[in-house]
C-alpha cells in the first residue's frame, strides 16, 4: 500500500512537472529590463516576453517621496521612460487595473550616464522553464523533508 | 489575482499578517503533524500542481488574462486550513523565486486566495453535495474563485479609500477589470478543474485521501 501510495503521488508530481512548459501558456509574473542614458527607460513584460502595453505607471523622485514625479502609460512595446533630475533611488510602479504590476527601485546618478551591462537583461525564454522548476523543487523539498522527518522519527513496533 | 508589493499600505498588510500568523500556526499544528505523514505526498503533489497552474495565464478578450488558483481540491480533501497553508507556501515561493506577488503582501494574498476562497467553496460543497455531487464540486470551484477575487478587490477598494497613493486606480475600474475574467473564465475553468481532478483522484484510490 505504501509503495502504491508513493508511486501514485510521484505520478502526480510528474504531472505537475510536465505542466510547466505547456504550449502557449504564459507565466503570471511581471518582469522588467532597464536601459540608462540621460533618461531611464524601463520595459515591462511577462516571463514569456509578452509586453505590458498601455499600462499606467508612476515614478517617484528620492527628493520628494510623497508625490509622484511623473505619471504615464507604457507604450505599445511596454516601455516607459523618464529623465531623473536628482540622484538617488527612484521608485517606479507599474499598475495594471486588475491589481497586478510591479514596484522597482532604480539608482540614478553616476550610473545613469553609464550604459547598463547587457547581462542585466533577463532572458524570458530560460526563465520560463527554469524558474517554475525551481519553485517546484522548493515546494517538493518542503514536503519531502517533512515526510522524511516524520518517517525517521516514527517509533518502532 | 495576487497583489504585488507596494500596492497595499502597512495599515492593511500588518493587520493581515496579524490575522494570518496565528492561523498558520494553528493550521500547521492541527493538520501537519506526524499523523499526516501518509497524506503528505498527495498534499505536496497537489500543492506543486497548484503552483504550476497559477503560473499559467488564460488569455481573456480585451488584452488581459487570468489564472486558476487550484487549492480548492485541497480544501475539499483535507479541509480549508490545509488549503490555506499550502496556498501560503505557493505564494511565498512565487514571491521569492518569481517576484510575483510579494512578501509584504503575503498575509493579504494568503487570506484572500488561501482562506476566503477555499472556505466559501467548501461551504458551498457542504451545502449542495447531497443534491448533486458534481454540481456541488463545480460550484465550489466557481464560488471559491469569485470569493477570492472579491476579497482582493475589496482590499484594493479599501486601500484606494485609505490612501490612493498606494493604489490609484478607481475601484469601479478595478472591479470591472477583475470581475469579468473571474466570472466568465477563471471561475468556470476552476470549477471544471475541480470536478475533473477530484474524480481522477478518487478513481486512483490513493492512500491518504478520504473523500
Amino acid at each position: 500500500m505504501k509503495t502504491r501510495s508513493l508511486a501514485t503521488a510521484a505520478l502526480l508530481g510528474l504531472a505537475a512537472a510536465f505542466g510547466v512548459p505547456a504550449g502557449p501558456a504564459r507565466a503570471h509574473e511581471t518582469l522588467h529590463e532597464i536601459v540608462r542614458s540621460n533618461a531611464i527607460s524601463v520595459r515591462v513584460f511577462e516571463s514569456d516576453g509578452a509586453v505590458l502595453a498601455d499600462v499606467a505607471w508612476e515614478a517617484w523622485s528620492p527628493a520628494d517621496p510623497r508625490n509622484p514625479w511623473q505619471r504615464g502609460r507604457t507604450d505599445r512595446k511596454g516601455w516607459l521612460a523618464f529623465v531623473p533630475d536628482a540622484p538617488g533611488r527612484w521608485r517606479v510602479r507599474v499598475i495594471e487595473e486588475t491589481g497586478h504590476g510591479l514596484e522597482l527601485f532604480v539608482e540614478a546618478g553616476a550610473a545613469v550616464t553609464a550604459p547598463a551591462p547587457a547581462a542585466a537583461s533577463p532572458s524570458p525564454g530560460a526563465a520560463f522553464v527554469l524558474r517554475p522548476l525551481a519553485g517546484l523543487a522548493a515546494i517538493g523539498g518542503v514536503f519531502a523533508a517533512l515526510f522524511l522527518l516524520y518517517r525517521r522519527r516514527r517509533p518502532g513496533p | 489575482m495576487h497583489l504585488p508589493d507596494g500596492f497595499v499600505s502597512p495599515q492593511l498588510s500588518l493587520p493581515a499578517f496579524a490575522v494570518a500568523a496565528p492561523l498558520w500556526a494553528w493550521a500547521v499544528r492541527r493538520h501537519f503533524g506526524r499523523e499526516a505523514t501518509e497524506s503528505l505526498p498527495v498534499i505536496g503533489s497537489l500543492t506543486a500542481l497548484a503552483f504550476v497552474i497559477q503560473t499559467i495565464m488564460i488569455p481573456v478578450p480585451g488584452g488581459t488574462s487570468t489564472h486558476l488558483v487550484g487549492v480548492m481540491l485541497l480544501a475539499l480533501l483535507y479541509g480549508p486550513l490545509v488549503a490555506f497553508v499550502c496556498e501560503s507556501l505557493v505564494l511565498l515561493v512565487q514571491a521569492l523565486f518569481f517576484g510575483a506577488g510579494g512578501v509584504t503582501v503575503l498575509g493579504v494574498n494568503a487570506l484572500a486566495m488561501g482562506l476566503v476562497g477555499p472556505v466559501a467553496g467548501w461551504l458551498v460543497w457542504k451545502a449542495l453535495r447531497h443534491a448533486s455531487e458534481k454540481a456541488a464540486l463545480f460550484l465550489a470551484g466557481w464560488v471559491a474563485t469569485q470569493a477570492a477575487t472579491l476579497a482582493v478587490a475589496g482590499v484594493l477598494a479599501l486601500q484606494h479609500r485609505l490612501d490612493p497613493g498606494y493604489f490609484p486606480v478607481p475601484i469601479g475600474v478595478t472591479v470591472a477589470a477583475m470581475a469579468l475574467p473571474s466570472l466568465a473564465v477563471a471561475g468556470v475553468v476552476e470549477g471544471l478543474y475541480t470536478v475533473f481532478a477530484l474524480s481522477l483522484l478518487r478513481k486512483a484510490n490513493l492512500r491518504g485521501i478520504d473523500a
